[in-house]
């Protein structure tokens, strides 16, 4: 059983949900592994984004408000940290501010880059799962170290009708 | 509802508040009446109403029972007033809906729906880096979406002016010249003045 297979299979899962759109930057273009996780799904399915994360964590809460199911990817961690604002004090709080009548759902994934064989240095590699588990009430935080933790993860996140945000690392895709 | 209505109900909430019965901050608006009754007759029922944290008078104005919006004050939520069922959402963070009324006016356009999305900053959130982001997307995608800048020159207590040193209105035909080829977004502006302050009613607990 490989990681990255097994992540394949996982994408491939919230691709085959009619409702799916996969945003951020990467998707339709080269430039990243996450790429490659998307490269075989119908265009309509994938939206580039410019490089705004809060504003892609923002437009995805409005598009899952419309009764999308958006998977928000983010390729490298530390790039997620732009998006808190969103994510922690819209999307983690929104149930709550709707007193349980509004509940979007968003698949987030964050991928820690990788070290290795080449070391992107500080600002590329960062692994900030405890903060966001530390930070969110009603967001699912799940961190996928080994591979068979991975299909499941997704199943669950496609089944629950909270919001997930899923950390894969960017050395597992070797 | 008319002028009076409005009026008269944020002065029902204001003495209601200083009763000690609410037990959170309210924010209330007055002076800008007028224009909002204006704006609101433009909106439709399926339209969507993104709002800041002084919600009241859109939500009354989008069709939400009077009823309904003086309950969920009355439970400490003015700050956040959220009405699922007439598209009516807000938030209390600067800056906090233009991405996401965004977001929900692409999903509205790819499924050719009629809805339209309106979007209220006010002057400091409209200055912000995420509203320009916003605005800048709407046009290029010419998405079905209405900005509507509410200036009353200040955030909280701090005058907008005197820490951008530019003038809202400026931003604003800069924001109008990036909005003129396209079909569908719209950028409105009002200035007004309150007689509340930001939170509360000046008389009664500081927020």
């Amino acid at each position: 059983m490989k990681y990255i297979d097994e992540v394949q299979k996982g994408m491939d899962l919230l691709g085959s949900h009619p409702k799916s759109i996969f945003i951020g930057q990467a998707v339709e273009y080269k430039g990243t592994a996450l790429t490659h996780q998307v490269k075989n799904f119908h265009p309509e399915k994938l939206l580039e984004l410019p490089v705004a994360e809060e504003f892609q964590a923002g437009f995805a809460i409005g598009l899952a408000l419309e009764g999308y199911l958006p998977v928000s990817l983010y390729p490298r961690m530390n790039f997620i940290i732009l998006a808190v604002n969103q994510i922690i004090n819209h999307l983690d709080k929104w149930e709550a501010m709707s007193v349980g009548k509004s509940k979007p759902k968003v698949i987030m994934k964050a991928v820690v880059g990788s070290a290795h064989p080449l070391d992107p240095g500080h600002q590329h590699k960062a692994n900030y799962t405890e903060a966001f588990k530390s930070m969110s009430t009603n967001i699912d935080v799940v961190e996928l170290i080994y591979p068979h933790q991975v299909f499941d993860a997704y199943q669950r996140a496609l089944d629950t009708d909270k919001s997930t945000l899923i950390i894969e690392h960017g050395d597992m895709y070797k | 509802m008319n002028q009076n209505d409005l009026i008269e109900f944020e002065n029902e909430i204001a003495n209601i508040y200083e009763k000690g019965i609410i037990r959170a901050p309210i924010h209330l608006r007055s002076g800008n009446e007028s224009q909002l009754i204006d704006i609101f007759k433009n909106i439709k029922k399926e339209d969507y109403v993104y709002s800041t944290w002084a919600s009241h008078l859109h939500s009354l104005l989008k069709g939400v029972p009077i009823n309904v919006v003086k309950d969920a004050i009355l439970e400490g939520r003015s700050i956040t007033l959220n009405f699922p069922e007439h598209n009516v959402y807000s938030s209390a963070i600067v800056g906090g809906t233009p991405s996401i009324a965004v977001g929900t006016a692409y999903a509205l356009k790819r499924q050719r729906k009629s809805g339209r999305v309106y979007c209220f900053l006010g002057d400091m959130g409209f200055h912000t880096g995420i509203a320009y982001e916003s605005i800048k997307y709407s046009v290029g995608h010419d998405l079905p979406i209405t900005f509507v800048v509410e200036d009353n020159g200040k955030s909280v207590g701090t005058p907008t002016f005197n820490t951008w040193h530019i003038d809202t209105y400026y931003i604003y035909e800069l924001m109008c010249k990036m909005a003129h080829g396209s079909k569908d977004v719209r950028i409105e502006y009002y200035k007004y003045e309150s007689k509340y302050p930001h939170a509360g009613t000046g008389t009664f607990v500081e927020f």
